[in-house]
């Protein structure tokens, strides 16, 4: 009964990280887009926090508490910040509609649905439904970098894509060493960084930071 | 069945028809609250009700007996579902409430309505109707998936009652990510249905964006008292059914006077709460341009899709 609970959790909080992820789909202005990615966030640490509770691995609160550190609190402020220097709020433009985009994202979840039901019928975990979760959540995030066009939009997509990683591996493998999660988390705030300058780069050289525009960039 | 029975499930019927302009009244003032108004009295709609009843009813010259008839059928259609949906108890007077009769008499209700729209020959009329026939179309697939998953998730057939009661008994097992992703697209269906804030203002008669009240423009005195009155009950059954099939947990399953006084309370007690958020919504989020509800709505019908495909596959 206890076991059902949990896993009866661990599935409601995935199921709503996914939810984030349909709804940064349709989400075009930029602010709340950051905010979604926070909260996405918020309930990874949560599957993290229930994960170490239940299976009584230490070194996934730490994960817990770093998720909530970068990715709740500094990574959106990081973000917030490169957004007010280069002045750029709202996606004027999606290269599909939203309405065709979010029906893409069903057919993405029915996709890994399908692609991992002999990995999910192999694990006997109780976390084995975050497997196709966090892989519809990956081909999510992929999907929004292809159709968005600004530099900023496209980098949410990739942190929602990671957080997708993180619930796979929280889920698979209750977690990976703690030095390859922290060496994870660097590589991401080290990528943020660099889309950082870049964006401005690209809105100093263009006016803008419609990423279609570095199509020109010839030698 | 009993009489007791029988008494147990017309009371309930007839509070969800009496309560369902106090709802309306305790959303406007649950709004009124959170924008720093005073707001009128919550008995507000019962006052303007029984004026509207006393006046007469003045018609266009060029209505026929249909524009007459619409309120009739539109009050006919939201009695017989206070009948089949489940409120404090999970037995129903008619017992056969089955969900696509439920979803249907739904869009009976929203036919006939763009009927009387059309009928009444304002320009308003014709505008408000269309628009609403475009909504109808992208709520009407939403709504019904997302029902069925619940009847899937419990595995008791069809019907209202039955899939209520079946949910109440599987406990806290039945808090899966379906019974979550159903909710949350049934609560975007509940807003666009009852022409709420992120679809349509129900309080304001501009004509750029009324949907909902350039239909009933054209009606005066009991006929618009009717429609006013069907469209409150509307919005209390579709909570009402938020709380027995999405939330049904203390909901009676058995005739015991003392389980009875507990699940109404507990009932009333969960109206409360989705008036509060009914109006924490609209306070918040602003009302759509015409052509984006479709992305919303489309997220709606995503969601409970979503919601039946992990019944089959989690």
């Amino acid at each position: 009964m206890d076991s059902v609970i949990i896993g009866n959790l661990i599935d409601l909080c995935a199921v709503l990280m996914l939810l984030t992820s349909v709804m940064a789909v349709a989400t075009t202005r930029m602010r709340p887009l950051i905010q979604l990615f926070s909260l996405q966030s918020i309930f990874l640490a949560l599957v993290a926090f229930i994960i170490a509770w239940s299976s009584g691995s230490h070194h996934i609160y730490i994960m817990c508490v770093l998720t909530i550190v970068l990715k709740v609190i500094a990574m959106p402020k990081m973000l917030t910040y490169i957004m007010s220097r280069i002045h750029v709020d709202r996606e004027v433009e999606l290269s599909i509609g939203i309405v065709g985009s979010l029906l893409l994202a069903g057919l993405m979840i029915i996709l890994s649905y399908y692609i991992t039901e002999p990995l999910i019928s192999s694990v006997e975990t109780v976390e084995r439904n975050c497997i196709a979760l966090s892989c519809s959540m990956l081909l999510i995030g992929l999907l929004m970098m292809c159709t968005r066009r600004k530099a900023i939009t496209e980098t949410v997509g990739l942190l929602m894509m990671e957080n997708g990683l993180f619930l796979g591996a929280l889920a698979l493998s209750h977690g990976m060493p703690l030095i390859v999660e922290l060496s994870a988390f660097f590589d991401v705030m080290v990528a943020i960084i660099i889309i950082g300058i870049f964006a401005y780069r690209i809105n100093k050289s263009f006016n803008s930071v419609e990423t279609s525009f570095l199509r020109r960039v010839k030698e | 069945m009993t009489p007791m029975e029988i008494i147990v499930e017309l009371g309930q019927a007839l509070l969800l028809i009496i309560i369902s302009p106090l709802m309306y009244g305790i959303v406007s003032k649950f709004k009124a609250l959170m924008q720093r108004r005073v707001g009128s009295s919550i008995f507000q709609p019962y006052r303007d009700l029984r004026k509207l009843f006393s006046r007469n009813e003045v018609t266009s010259r060029d209505c026929s007996w249909l524009f007459r008839g619409i309120p009739y059928v539109c009050m006919a259609s939201m009695i017989i579902l206070a009948l089949v949906v489940p409120f404090f108890f999970t037995g129903v007077l008619a017992p056969f409430g089955d969900l696509i009769t439920v979803v249907y008499i739904f869009t009976l209700y929203r036919f006939s309505m763009v009927l009387g729209g059309l009928e009444g020959g304002s320009t308003f009329g014709g505008m408000g109707s269309s628009r609403e026939m475009m909504m109808s179309v992208l709520i009407e697939p939403a709504l019904l998936l997302s029902i069925a998953t619940i009847a899937v998730m419990s595995g008791a057939g069809t019907d209202m009652d039955s899939i209520s009661e079946a949910i109440v008994k599987m406990g806290v097992a039945a808090l899966s990510p379906a019974l979550v992703l159903a909710a949350a697209s049934f609560l975007i269906t509940l807003l666009a249905e009852n022409a709420r804030i992120p679809f349509d203002n129900p309080t304001t008669h501009l004509e750029l964006t009324m949907v909902h009240e350039a239909m009933i423009l054209e009606y005066s005195g009991r006929g618009l008292a009717m429609m006013e009155l069907s469209s409150m009950m509307r919005l209390t059954i579709f909570m009402a059914m938020m709380g027995s099939l999405f939330l049904p947990w203390g909901i009676a399953y058995d005739l015991e006077p003392a389980s009875l006084l507990l699940s109404l309370a507990i009932s009333l007690v969960k109206m409360l709460f989705m008036a509060f958020v009914l109006a924490l919504a609209e306070s918040i989020l602003c009302k759509t341009r015409l052509f984006k509800t479709p992305n919303l709505l489309t997220v709606s019908f995503m969601l409970s899709l979503l919601a039946m495909i992990s019944l089959y596959i989690l």
